[in-house]
Parts: C-alpha cells; sequence; structure tokens
C-alpha cells in the first residue's frame, strides 16, 4: 500500500505544474477559428511526419539491430547527434542545408519550398523525431531473443514473414513507446519549427503567437485544447500494445 | 539424401567431417562434448557459416549461403525456441504455408495426440513446463515434412519415459515417412535406437564409422572404446 501512495504521490507531483491552469490570469480568450487551425495544422503535418518516420526508421532500426557491434555503434552515434541538438539550432541548420547557400536552388528548381510551408514542417518534424523512433525501435527489437527469428526463418519465413509473425508481436510494446515518444516529440517542437516553419502555425507557434499578442489568457485554452488532442493517440498506442495478441 | 563436408575453424582446432547420408536413412555423430558435432549440423542447417566445403540437400547445393527459409530443413537443438506470443497450436502450425494448413490438419492432429500434447493445445506457449514445450518443439519441425531432419541434442535433460517415448515416435515416424535424418547425442543408447550406424567424431575429425556392432568389436581409438562402454 505504501508503494501505491508513493506512486501516487510521484503522479501528483508530475502533474502539479497544471495546476496552473487554474491560476487568476483573467477571462480566458478563445479564438476558435485560430485554434481549430492550429490543431489541424498539428495533427495532419506530424501525422504525415509520423508515416514518414515510422517508413524509414523501421528498416533502419532492424538493419542496426543486426549490425555487427562496431557499426552499431557508430550508427548509434549518428542518431544520437541528431537527438542531442538543441532545437534551436536544428533549425537554424536545416534552414541552411536547404537554403539559397545549399539545396535550396535545386529545391526550388522542382518547386518544392522548405521555409514557410507544410513541407519544412514535415521536414523539420522528421528530423526531430526520427532520432527518438530509431533508438527506442533499436532497444525494442534487442529485446527479442535472436534464436527465435533464426527458428522462424528455419520454419521457412522469410525476413518479412519473420518480422511481421515473430519480431513485431514480441518487441510491439517498446514499438508503440518508441512512437509515442516521436509522436510527442514532433508534436510539441517549437525552437525547430518556429525557425523553419512559422508559418503553418502548430500548436506550439499558435501558443507562443497567442502569448505574445493577448498574453496567458490566449495560452490557456490552447494548453487544454492542446493536451485533448496530442494525448490520445500515444496512449491508443500503449494500450493496443499491452493487449495479447490472439492465439496467445 | 545429404552429401556434405563441412570445414569449419575452432579456435583449438579446424572441423572438418565429410558425412554421406542416404536417403531415408538415419546417421548417428557420436563424440565426446566438444568434438565438433553440434557444429557440423549447425553448419549444415544454415545457422553457422562453413568456412569450406559444401553441402548437398538431394538435389539442392546449400552451400552458397541459401537462405534459411529454403532450406528444406527441420533442426531441433536443446533449446525449445517455441514463440511464446502464440499459443501451442500455433507455434506447431507455424511451418506449414497457407495451403498446406488444411491438408496437413491431419498429420498435424497425429503428432498433436502422438506427442501427447492435447491437453495443452490451446494454452500460450509461454505458460507450459520444459518436457512439454520440448514435445511441441518436436512436432513444430514434423509438422512441415521436412526432406532432412538434424537433431542436436533434443533429448538432454529430459525425463527418462518422455525420452523413451520420443524416441521411439521418431524412429517409427524417421521409417514411415522416409525423411533423411542425423542425431547428435553423446548417449550411445539413444542414438543406437535412432539409428544403424553413426560417426565417430573426436577434436573435428571422423575417426571411424560403420554400424554399432562394428564400433563396438573394433574401437578405432581408446576413446571410442571409452564412449561406448556400457555405464
Amino acid at each position: 500500500m505504501s508503494k501505491r501512495i508513493a506512486a501516487a504521490l510521484f503522479g501528483l507531483a508530475l502533474l502539479y505544474p497544471l495546476i496552473g491552469l487554474f491560476a487568476p490570469v483573467g477571462p480566458w480568450h478563445w479564438d476558435g477559428a485560430a485554434i481549430l487551425d492550429a490543431v489541424r495544422v498539428s495533427l495532419s503535418l506530424t501525422a504525415l511526419a509520423m508515416v514518414i518516420v515510422v517508413a524509414a526508421g523501421t528498416p533502419m532500426a532492424l538493419y542496426i539491430a543486426h549490425a555487427p557491434a562496431g557499426e552499431r555503434l557508430l550508427w548509434q552515434g549518428v542518431l544520437l547527434i541528431s537527438v542531442l541538438l538543441p532545437p534551436l539550432a536544428l533549425g537554424i541548420l536545416i534552414s541552411l542545408a536547404f537554403g539559397p547557400h545549399a539545396l535550396g536552388p535545386l529545391l526550388a528548381h522542382t518547386g518544392m519550398r522548405l521555409t514557410n510551408t507544410p513541407l519544412a514542417f514535415v521536414v523539420t518534424q522528421v528530423y526531430v523525431s526520427m532520432g527518438y523512433y530509431v533508438l527506442g525501435a533499436v532497444a525494442a527489437l534487442d529485446g527479442v531473443p535472436r534464436a527465435l527469428e533464426t527458428q522462424a526463418r528455419l520454419l521457412g519465413h522469410d525476413s518479412w514473414a519473420v518480422f511481421r509473425r515473430v519480431t513485431f508481436p514480441l518487441a510491439r510494446l517498446g514499438f508503440a513507446v518508441a512512437l509515442s515518444l516521436a509522436w510527442v516529440r514532433a508534436l510539441t517542437e517549437f525552437g525547430a519549427v518556429v525557425v523553419t516553419a512559422y508559418y503553418p502555425a502548430g500548436m506550439p507557434v499558435a501558443i507562443w503567437t497567442g502569448l505574445e499578442n493577448f498574453g496567458l489568457p490566449a495560452v490557456m485554452p490552447l494548453l487544454v485544447v492542446f493536451l485533448a488532442v496530442a494525448l490520445p493517440l500515444p496512449w491508443l498506442a500503449q494500450v493496443l500494445a499491452q493487449r495479447r495478441p490472439s492465439g496467445a | 539424401m545429404l552429401d556434405a563436408r563441412v570445414i569449419k575453424r575452432r579456435a583449438r582446432f579446424t572441423v572438418d567431417i565429410a558425412l554421406r547420408v542416404a536417403s531415408g536413412e538415419a546417421c548417428g555423430l557420436f563424440g565426446a562434448s566438444g568434438a565438433g558435432k553440434s557444429t557440423v549440423l549447425a553448419c549444415i542447417a544454415g545457422v553457422e557459416k562453413p568456412d569450406g566445403g559444401q553441402i548437398r540437400i538431394g538435389e539442392l547445393d546449400v552451400t552458397p549461403e541459401l537462405p534459411l527459409h529454403r532450406r528444406p530443413i527441420g533442426y531441433l537443438t536443446q533449446d525449445a525456441n517455441l514463440f511464446p506470443h502464440l499459443s501451442v497450436a500455433d507455434n506447431v502450425r507455424f511451418g506449414l504455408r497457407n495451403g498446406a494448413r488444411e491438408s496437413g490438419d491431419a498429420w498435424v492432429a497425429e503428432l498433436r495426440d502422438r506427442l501427447r500434447i492435447d491437453a495443452i493445445w490451446r494454452e500460450p506457449a509461454r505458460a507450459i513446463s520444459g518436457g512439454q514445450a520440448r514435445r511441441v518443439a518436436f512436432a513444430r519441425m514434423l509438422a512441415r515434412k521436412p526432406e532432412l531432419v538434424l537433431l542436436d541434442e533434443p533429448f538432454s535433460g529430459l525425463d527418462r519415459g518422455l525420452v523413451r517415448d520420443l524416441v521411439a515416435a521418431i524412429a517409427t515416424w524417421q521409417r514411415e515417412l522416409g525423411f533423411t535424418m542425423v542425431v547428435v547425442d553423446h548417449v550411445a543408447e539413444i542414438l543406437e535406437r535412432l539409428c544403424a550406424r553413426a560417426v565417430v567424431i573426436e577434436e573435428g575429425r571422423a575417426v571411424q564409422e560403420g554400424s554399432w556392432g562394428e564400433l563396438r568389436a573394433a574401437p578405432a581409438t581408446a576413446l571410442v572404446g571409452e564412449l561406448l562402454a556400457p555405464l
């Protein structure tokens, strides 16, 4: 029982900052259209970024998890660099790398622009969240005994079938955590996005502009909406991952 | 038919074994622990990569890194390696192709009854005992009716009654289905029940080959005599 009380205290301490929502900041400033627009931008573009992260990151995680120790360390170093960069610095680097002095002219030639466009928003989110997803996925894959994968191959299944029927079901909880972290990281990203894609404004940038223009009364409703739209997907991923598969 | 020469460098010695097993024949690999028997089997199965030699299973040359899933092999070791997220039934059917699922039902039912796993058929694989897991692993391997069966001490650690039952069942199925089989064990009694002849391995080399009678009558080395001596 004492453990449960300690856990409850931990939870209360973790959520304590939310008490700020009840602070006397004056009447909340609801701008329904602006909030809806920010929610639409954040959810749709983050979802698109997650599709790219999962599609490119999962094969890479599989590759790293099965790579020899030396090569594995190299890749993990590469991923850590992308994770460790301060968001603002990453945003500046992305702007420069895809700007007029680097890839910018080439991209412009194909009609793509990586400043203040939905494409810039998605690319930035992919950069900020990819490392989290791949590192998490590699850790999840490390928990699957290689002997079981070998056994599945010996029973006549190719690599894709082994992943689908053995590796993923055994690592699904870790994949759910990795995806949740990537989702949260991308959705909440401000520092990098504010440099590369001030427009279209997602939730974090909308909170910033709300604070700038109207002060705290504009921030509070945005925070509530933000929590309401950000939480369900990673939570659902956890719920689905913890369900026992049929036949087990 | 298995026609193999396996060369594999180990820390203390190089394993270099030539092995010919006729179609439908069962052959034992016999020797002290660490002699290289399991290495030979692992190389034939494709789990370890040989440093040289050639391995043919029937008409199929498996030496040039043929992927594991294309090898017509059933390979069983001391580790049952059941898939813990699946039921016993799904483990046994795991190797059956979609098309073979229905046609294989009678065979799977026979395996289930003969190996006495019907009582745990719907149980999650993670919830069964070690002895039960080993029986399920046998069923799973045989469900596919592999052309070549490789057994690497799959009976070790099991109680005598279960070993007797399993050995009898495997010997019967080997005769009835006619699969080629290579069995590694350091217990001569088990090998004698499964295989008419054996190859004795010492430090990676075959030192003697023949029927059990021949091996007993004239052991090629002192160690062969020792290994075959009654307890």
